[in-house]
């Protein structure tokens, strides 16, 4: 057997295992998507083609437009919030700071605590009529009447408050990582000719970071985008559709969430609009990266 | 050798491949045989199919089953009674009781689509017909002796537990839906008895929120994280007592009208304007809510008669609590309280390998002493004739304010279809925050639920008969 025939032999091997993950968890549901999206399909039956007849639902559909809306609303709240403080405590935490370790571990917890018990968790402490937040606002005289954080008018702050707690260790973790690549003797040869520790940041540290900061940025981007879980569990999109993103939107079309009687799970339509959302996430994100092609040349 | 290897892992990538796509289709093609348009006969004959499915259990080996249900308010008396059954049955069978906590109906379908169902299956009739549609259910008929026609055979229900001819399930119980109202913040607030009409609950809510809410007592609350579930506990009953369908459709003409809902819409908008609601009432749970009301912090809401065992077993509360009739449109009662999720209660997974210990296990459960004291213990009301005659007032606190009275009744099926757009819930339930024009949200409604029933029509999901001469007071025409 030739070398060129064995080394093809090894590469098949080594590579099965991501091909089996990728064909049977990647391929595979994006080709069913593909086809269903022109089918009126319920779960059940025989699935009926209607062409284009979806994507025309789709454009008169103002729910689904609606929670396009409120996800650039969560997305983008998320991400100001996020980003900045993950920074911010990576930089503060890249110091030679006692127990920065500790407090690495601290922040980082959230990340690895399940979605369910945090939004049960953060339901008791925002609930309207016995939630701690109000409790102590109203013992400290703040507020003289409850504020109704999971209403209409705060419901969106509240769940991306809830998001930004539990992603800012993640992308701090991230930001860390960036910040432990930057050779030290930059800062060590900045110090000697005088540079501020504000001018070391500015010159240094961010324009050293601006490649990894690149791509923290992405994932933070698609993961704000695609985010929904929480939603679902602290107020199922509510009240009146004010925290309904598009990915909740989805959902409940595959997997209908309401507890009264049955809405019909709506497979070909849901199909559709998860190619929309999926054209919408890619979207963003490909113009993310042409606005920021230039982080990954700074230095 | 390496050739050897090559060809393994190649097949072992095809085989992986065609296994992970074969078992969605496996699924996909039972349910496409059994559910083509008014593909009845065919769903029954694909499913007693898998029923013949060679149990593998090995000799000597107990047969295990899985029991899935999503009832909460009887688990501790069902855990008893599957205990039960598993150390006494003469035939070896073991069941693994599971009680969903949410989601029942996402689990059922994720599980039925990965071969790993379970044997016995919680239906209500809310699920039943679409458990049916996908193919999920194995009929009963083989294993129905004389005296359980006997038993059943009267109440055994076309589109709630007969589809096609053939019986999926058998009844129990029905729900009652009532007011549930606490006594002493009535009394407290110089209200002497419950609402009869919706302007005196509008006007007794409010009374209460201005006597308690410097203690954080509210007048009102409904579940409203899920408006659906919120309203099919309240408006239903409020309409079908004032002598209209609960859902929104009008019987006699065979189509759906919101106008009537419109109007009790209106009442719970004003009890949302003056402040009578528990705050944050808008993204309240059920569960939350009974808390609460358990708390002593809630004067009233809707719900069914599962709500004397919730808080016996699951939120025990010392208030002095009671159910009463809903209050109707008018104070006047032109209709009957209905009495749902009635005819369900037990069914037999299709993709079960052994239908006939499940069917073992499902007669021991509809045995008449379990029955009788799932009656007496207030976990629903028995609707069953032989069960009805024998057995005693439930012993459960609460219990006496949802009896079935003269008031209450079976109605019609009305047909359900989804709809392009938000459903009747969500559109209400916007109209009550923000307001809006009521009229053109029922209007907007009858199109497109009327548009989705013809749609549904069309493709032989559901058929509809008017029924001209139907009279709201005596919905069962007797």
């Amino acid at each position: 057997m030739s070398m060129k025939w064995k080394r093809l032999g090894e590469n098949v091997w080594f590579l099965s295992p991501s091909i089996v993950l990728t064909a049977a968890l990647g391929v595979y549901p994006l080709i069913w998507m593909l086809r269903y999206m022109f089918y009126d399909y319920a779960g059940y039956g025989e699935p009926l083609f209607i062409g284009l007849d979806n994507f025309q639902r789709l454009m008169r559909d103002g729910q689904f437009w609606e929670s396009v809306g409120q996800t650039f609303v969560y997305a983008g709240g998320k991400l100001v919030l996020t980003l900045p403080v993950s920074l911010l405590l990576a930089v503060f935490l890249n110091g030679k700071l006692r127990g920065a370790g500790l407090l690495r571990g601290i922040y980082f917890v959230p990340t690895i605590i399940s979605t369910a018990v945090i939004s049960v968790v953060f339901y008791t402490i925002f609930n309207a009529y016995n939630g701690m937040v109000n409790t102590v606002l109203m013992k400290l005289h703040l507020i003289g009447q409850p504020i109704d954080w999971l209403g209409p008018k705060y419901a969106m702050l509240t769940v991306i408050l809830v998001a930004v707690w539990g992603a800012v260790g993640n992308y701090m973790l991230l930001f860390l990582a960036g910040l432990q690549g930057i050779p030290q003797d930059l800062y060590e040869s900045a110090s000697i000719d005088g540079a501020s520790a504000s001018r070391r940041l500015w010159s240094i540290t961010l324009p050293m970071l601006a490649p990894v900061a690149q791509l923290v940025i992405m994932l933070a981007i698609i993961a704000s985008l695609k985010g929904y879980e929480s939603i679902m569990l602290i107020t199922e999109g509510g009240p009146i559709g004010k925290t309904e993103v598009m990915y909740l939107y989805l959902y409940k079309l595959l997997f209908p969430v309401s507890t009264g009687s049955p809405v019909e799970q709506q497979l070909g339509y849901g199909s559709a609009v998860g190619f929309a959302t999926a054209v919408i996430v890619g979207a963003i994100t490909g113009l993310y990266f042409l606005l920021s092609r230039k982080m990954n040349k700074m230095y | 050798m390496q050739k050897k290897w090559v060809g393994l892992s190649l097949a072992l990538v095809l085989a992986l491949v065609i296994a992970g796509c074969s078992g969605n289709s496996g699924t996909n093609g039972t349910s496409n045989t059994g559910t083509g348009n008014g593909g009845d006969t065919n769903n029954a004959a694909t499913n007693t199919g898998n029923n013949n499915a060679t149990p593998d259990t090995p000799a000597g080996e107990p047969v295990q089953l899985k029991y899935w249900t999503d009832d909460r308010h009887d688990q501790e008396y069902i855990k008893e009674l599957v205990d039960e059954f598993n150390a006494t049955n003469e035939d070896n069978i073991q069941v693994e009781l599971t009680v969903m906590s949410e989601n029942y109906t996402q689990s059922v379908d994720i599980a039925f689509s990965s071969n790993q169902a379970p044997d016995v299956l919680r239906l209500k009739s809310g699920n039943t017909p679409d458990f049916f549609k996908k193919g999920y259910l194995a009929p009963i008929d083989a294993y129905m002796t004389d005296a359980l026609n006997e038993k059943f055979g009267n109440l055994l229900l076309d589109g709630v537990n007969r589809f096609g001819g053939k019986v999926y399930s058998l009844p129990n119980t029905g729900l009652t839906l009532r007011l549930v109202y606490n006594k002493d913040l009535f009394a407290k607030a110089g209200i002497e008895s419950p609402p009869a009409s919706l302007q005196e609950m509008v006007d007794d809510a409010k009374a209460i929120t201005e006597m308690g809410k410097s203690k954080g007592i509210y007048g009102f609350a409904l579940n409203y994280k899920s408006p659906k579930s919120a309203f099919d506990r309240s408006v239903r009953e409020i309409l079908s007592l004032s002598g209209h369908q609960g859902l929104g459709f009008d019987l006699k003409t065979g189509q759906f009208d919101f106008a009537p809902y419109g109007q009790i819409i209106e009442y719970f908008k004003q009890m949302y304007e003056d402040g009578s609601f528990l705050p944050g009432a808008e993204s309240l749970d059920i569960d939350p809510l009974r808390a609460q009301f358990a708390a002593g912090k809630i004067g009233m809401y809707l719900s069914f008669s599962t709500e004397p065992g919730v808080y016996t077993d699951q939120f025990p509360t010392d208030i002095n609590w009671g159910g009463a009739l809903a209050p109707s449109l008018d104070g006047e009662i032109k209709g009957t309280s209905e009495i749902v999720s009635a005819g369900t209660w037990l069914g037999i997974s299709a993709q079960s390998a052994n239908p006939e210990a499940a069917f073992k296990f499902m007669q021991y459960m509809y045995g008449d002493e379990i029955l009788t004291t799932y009656h007496e213990k207030g976990f629903g009301i028995a609707i069953v004739p032989s069960i009805v005659e024998q057995a005693g007032d439930p012993d459960i606190a609460g219990m006496e304010g949802f009896l079935v009275g003269e008031h209450d009744s079976l109605w019609p099926v009305s047909p359900t279809v989804t709809p392009e757009g938000p459903g009747y819930a969500d559109a209400y339930f916007k109209y009550m925050i923000e307001g809006g024009d009521v009229g053109a949200i029922a209007e907007d409604l009858n199109t497109r639920y009327n548009a989705a029933l013809a749609s549904a029509i069309e493709k032989g999901e559901v058929s509809v008969t008017p029924m001209p001469d139907f009279d709201p007071a005596n919905p069962q025409g007797e």
